[in-house]
């Protein structure tokens, strides 16, 4: 498999190791929230510069439409098969069904970060305009969760005023608008004119993301260790999901054209869960329904799994299908 | 020495993507002024919760106003229906305040 046991020996993994080891250890290792919060921004500003400057130079192409609308596709469509299959097999109510699909059919920042590195590190280079897909795959998959747990006859509780709120969490959250901003000036700016601030973006970059996944591991650790909502079919179904959805990514990149690196970018895209955006949206919008269950779900156990598992699959799938 | 004058604090424990709520519902109820708190952790029925500016979706916040009897009630009112389907921790109590015609 691409990047066989190297994968699980890299800084990133083990910095995310430590944090989880560390957690479960009952340390008091921690990293201030604000220090946390701080090094995700940079992440995110980090990634869409990159994309930006990246698209700059290959300028629009036929494939980054064709990744935008397989990628938007996938976030409309993935929530289905995982609504179903968290009814059925995770008996879940319609409601927490419909909030945990949603997280199953948008994506993790973090994951793509992690994934972008893993990716180039054994010589696969997604094109920059994966960024934007990234933020275009975030707000599908609330709509559609939020329709379903609807349709499941849960209507948000207590009068909460969806529409507008719901909107503005979606299309304006934090990532969304860091992302494309920094896309946007990445994209304006070009290689040249970004070429100053390029050391703080590009040289601290690996050193941040193993700082970042070390509060990721303590953060994950500690929810798995308080998870009470978590049962087995549902510990199941936060891998068996992410390997379904990352395979169909991978599928779909190949039918719409994409390159052996995209796909397999559009698969680890497909086969993230969201821990930034949907988790607050979803709060908004039914807040009737455990967030201890889908952060659970999406974090203590889908994240890891694609950090160690997940990522090389994508790859691995991605350099044999496509 | 300046006289106390009664008012009504009203302390609300909530998720922070939902402090929007409790703050619309106060300023329909006439309650101006507030201040929103930072929380650390705590544990409840849910289990023990943090401070996490990184998912975001558990972080709490305490909404705090001092206001006349009469706004206070009606901003109870108005949270009631929230209580249970938003988690919230509403609590009041009597203080006294200097200078209460500033609240």
């Amino acid at each position: 498999m691409v990047g066989g046991l190297g994968t699980l020996l890299s800084p990133v993994i083990l910095f995310f190791a430590l944090g989880a080891a560390a957690a479960f250890a009952r340390s008091d290792l921690s990293v201030p929230e604000a220090v946390a919060k701080g090094m995700s921004l940079y992440l995110m500003a980090a990634i869409g510069l990159k994309g930006g400057v990246q698209v700059s130079e290959s300028g629009f192409t036929a494939d980054m439409a064709a990744a935008a609308a397989a990628g938007v596709a996938l976030s409309f469509l993935l929530p289905l098969p995982a609504f179903a299959a968290l009814r059925r097999f995770g008996r879940l109510d319609p409601l927490n069904a419909g909030a945990v699909a949603a997280h199953y059919g948008s994506v993790s920042v973090v994951t793509f970060v992690a994934g972008a590195e893993f990716l180039a590190a054994t010589g696969l280079h997604p094109a920059g305009h994966m960024v934007a897909v990234l933020a275009l795959m975030e707000t599908p998959a609330i709509v559609v969760g939020l329709l379903l747990a609807r349709r499941g006859g849960e209507a948000a509780a207590g009068g909460a005023r969806t529409g507008g709120d719901l909107l503005h969490e979606a299309l304006l959250n934090g990532s969304v608008v860091l992302l494309m901003g920094s896309f946007a000036i990445g994209l304006a700016c070009g290689k040249e004119g970004v070429a100053p601030i390029a050391p703080v973006f590009d040289t601290a970059f690996r050193g941040v993301l193993c700082l970042f996944l070390l509060d990721m591991g303590l953060v994950a650790a500690r929810r798995l260790r308080d998870a009470r909502a978590l049962t087995p079919r549902l510990a199941a179904l936060a891998v068996l999901l992410p390997v379904a959805n990352g395979t169909a990514g991978v599928l779909v990149a190949g039918l719409a054209g994409l390159d052996t690196a995209s796909a397999a970018a559009l698969g680890v895209l497909a086969g993230s869960a969201s821990y930034i955006a949907v988790p607050a949206a979803m709060r908004l919008a039914l807040p009737r329904a455990d967030p201890g269950l889908y952060l659970a779900m999406s974090l203590a156990v889908t994240f890891p799994f694609n950090l160690a598992v997940g990522i090389p699959l994508r790859a691995f799938l991605a350099t044999r299908l496509v | 020495m300046a006289s106390d004058v009664q008012r009504r604090k009203v302390e609300v424990l909530v998720d922070a993507p939902l402090a929007r709520r409790v703050i619309a519902a106060a300023e329909a109820a006439g309650v101006s002024g507030y201040t929103l708190l930072p929380t650390l952790g705590g544990a409840g029925r849910g289990g023990r919760w943090s401070d996490d500016q990184v998912t975001g979706a558990q972080a709490k916040v305490v909404f705090v106003t001092v206001t006349t009897d009469e706004k206070a009630a009606a901003l109870t009112e108005a949270l009631a229906p929230l209580l249970d389907s938003h988690g919230l921790l509403l609590m009041t109590s009597a203080v006294g305040v200097v200078r209460g015609a500033k609240f």
